[in-house]
């Protein structure tokens, strides 16, 4: 199932780094991934797939302290919509 | 003041009195700024013995341990003892030298990108870039090792800025973020307490980070809950609380593992159903709906889903927790359990039986005493045949199962309680993985104790050898181990060896009365397996027994 997510964070090499080695770790395929410069933070646009549940996802990324927000959006509701 | 003073400074302000490390070309001017320091440092024989001594000094305290390690090889050595900070949820500071600024990225001399290396095994890492940024890294860094879920922070900082002129900014912790209970996931627990008929408390090690035996004991004495505990969690509930089960999982105890199966609530407290504890998770209490306590909210519905949630603090949570009186009738069958399924020690041989000699020592040696083992047979007897009055007497590596854990930690352990009887148990395995770290003993004149069950094998391999690999014993025969207690000799650590039952009451003597370090080498039978044994794919009801197998 394929999840599209926002993410603010540091603006530093690493901290995208740190939270794209827990996105593969923990079993999410990216097919999407948009990175901005905005107000000092990284802002990422992203899409995963995975047949787990997103919030096995979503629960480790925001325990990442270069991580300040985890905003998910399910992309199949949005299509059925 | 520079940068490594600075350092040196800051440990010292927040309390830091020993430190592990093994010094080396790029941070030279941290341990010169050591030379005369109020902060002691005892020098491992290797960096992992650094690591693991600072894991043993920080679980045995629940204050936070500190290494230090140079660039290079000196980083990546530590990198197991930080994996196993960051399974087990230990609050660890590394220090890692690094080239200078300028020479990073261009594969320097004892470069390696020690930041990259860390993001898999810390909570948090940091290379430091600029002089004026250390002193609120290293603050935070401290801060962060210790709070909410603790665990391995590490702080990389090149040559360059240890030897700059930094400026001090004090950095004030921004208002810890710490989850406040919600009310409804307590009416729901409540709900479903009020409705249990045969509960049970799965304790685990998140009572230790969390500093809630109290809380835990009130909780469990008002209730008269059966508990069972995880590997991590031994010591937390009381060995003479009246419900407690023991541990559960792989090669835990009948009783334990049965009540667990056959409970309607099952309260998971700082524990994460863990595939060692749980067996088979599809079967894993599957009567039960679950009220899981913990502070991590990435915890709570990972490998088994809750009904009700108390993410929090369980300082916080367990006393939110009404305390329903379980049904006399539950109590009375897991008591029964217990009783059929205690453990037995009247052993046929004579030769020496490990669980009789550990249940014996754990008998004799001071309550107060702290036991680290390695990983295997012995590890599993200790946890089996031991009893624990508190959680930072027993010093196991859990999530990581990492052999050659035990000497180091004990070292560890010993320099943050030194007036406290402290003991490894090993195996001719593990204990073979941080040998050298008997030189810190003696170095140090630390009176750490050292139990060795030598069956020359890999024994708990070899145990799965025979059970499921048909007996093709590849690479599991130790027989050419060295003679232990000369080994120990010559680091100036006296011994004995024994190899009958009839020793083994002198042999806990001479261990418990000596004022120094001392090894006792115990050689049992190779052929010896550690039961119960949950098999890989059953549930926990399935375990295989010594006569079943």
């Amino acid at each position: 199932m394929k999840h599209s997510l926002t993410i603010a964070l540091k603006s530093q090499s690493i901290a995208v780094e740190r939270f794209l080695r827990v996105v593969r770790h923990r079993g999410f395929d990216l097919t999407h991934f948009q990175l901005n410069m905005d107000d000092g933070f990284y802002n990422v646009d992203m899409t995963v797939d995975s047949d787990k549940p997103i919030h096995l996802l979503t629960s480790q990324l925001n325990k990442l302290v270069d991580v300040k927000e985890v905003t998910l959006q399910n992309l199949q509701q949005q299509q059925a919509v | 003041m520079t940068g490594a003073e600075l350092t040196i400074d800051l440990l010292a302000k927040h309390g830091v009195n020993e430190v592990f490390g093994y010094p080396g070309g790029a941070i030279m001017p941290i341990y010169d700024a050591l030379y005369g320091a109020p902060v002691k440092h005892y020098l491992t024989r290797h960096e992992q013995g650094a690591g693991f001594a600072a894991v043993g000094y920080a679980r045995s305290t629940r204050k936070l341990g500190v290494c230090f390690a140079t660039s290079g090889p000196g980083a990546t050595n530590l990198i197991t003892a930080l994996a196993d900070a960051m399974m087990d949820s230990v609050p660890l500071l590394a220090i890692t030298g690094q080239v200078p600024t300028a020479a990073i990225g261009s594969d320097a001399f004892q470069e390696i990108d020690v930041l990259g290396m860390s993001l898999s095994c810390t909570k948090h890492s940091y290379m430091v870039e600029r002089a004026e940024d250390l002193a609120e890294i290293l603050q935070e860094a401290i801060h962060l090792a210790q709070s909410g879920r603790p665990g391995p922070v590490l702080v990389d900082i090149p040559k360059d800025i240890q030897m700059a002129q930094v400026p001090f900014k004090p950095w004030l912790a921004a208002d810890e973020y710490l989850p406040e209970l919600d009310l409804k996931q307590v009416a729901i627990a409540n709900q479903l307490l009020s409705e249990a008929k045969q509960p049970v408390a799965y304790v685990g090690g998140g009572v230790q980070a969390a500093d809630a035996q109290d809380e835990l004991m009130q909780f469990l004495n008002k209730t008269q809950m059966p508990a069972v505990s995880t590997l991590k969690a031994l010591g937390s509930v009381l060995p003479d609380y009246e419900h407690y089960l023991g541990m559960l999982g792989m090669h835990g105890g009948q009783a334990a593992n049965i009540a667990v199966q056959e409970c309607d609530v099952l309260v998971c407290i700082g524990a994460r159903f863990d595939d060692r504890v749980t067996g088979n998770l599809a079967k894993f209490a599957a009567k039960a709906k679950v009220i899981h306590l913990d502070i991590d909210a990435a915890e709570v519905g990972k490998r088994k889903p809750a009904k009700a949630s108390l993410i929090a603090d369980l300082k916080t949570s367990l006393p939110a927790l009404e305390c329903f009186v379980t049904p006399k009738a539950w109590c009375d069958t897991n008591k029964e359990m217990n009783i059929k399924h205690a453990w037995r020690y009247d052993y046929p041989g004579e030769k020496v039986f490990a669980p009789y000699l550990l249940n014996q020592l754990s008998q004799r040696m001071p309550k107060t005493g702290v036991v680290c083992c390695d990983v295997g047979q012995h590890q599993m007897w200790v946890a089996q045949h031991m009893k624990f009055t508190h959680p930072s007497n027993h010093l196991s590596s859990g999530g990581a199962g990492t052999m050659g854990f035990g000497l180091p930690a004990a070292i560890g352990a010993q320099v943050a309680r030194p007036d406290d009887f402290v003991i490894t148990v090993s195996g001719d395995g593990s204990i073979m993985m941080n040998i050298q770290e008997l030189a810190t003993i003696r170095r140090n004149n630390l009176p750490v104790k050292i139990l060795i069950l030598d069956n020359q094998r890999l024994g708990m391999v070899r145990q799965w050898q025979e059970l499921f690999f048909e007996g093709r014993y590849s690479e599991t025969n130790l027989s050419d181990n060295p003679d232990f207690v000369q080994l120990a000799a010559v680091f100036g650590i006296p011994g004995q060896t024994i190899t009958h039952a009839n020793q083994v009451d002198d042999a806990i003597t001479a261990l418990v009365n000596s004022k120094g370090p001392y090894i006792v080498h115990a050689c049992i039978d190779d052929k010896e397996n550690v039961w119960p044994l949950v098999p890989p794919g059953a549930a926990n009801d399935e375990m295989m027994t010594e006569k079943a197998k």
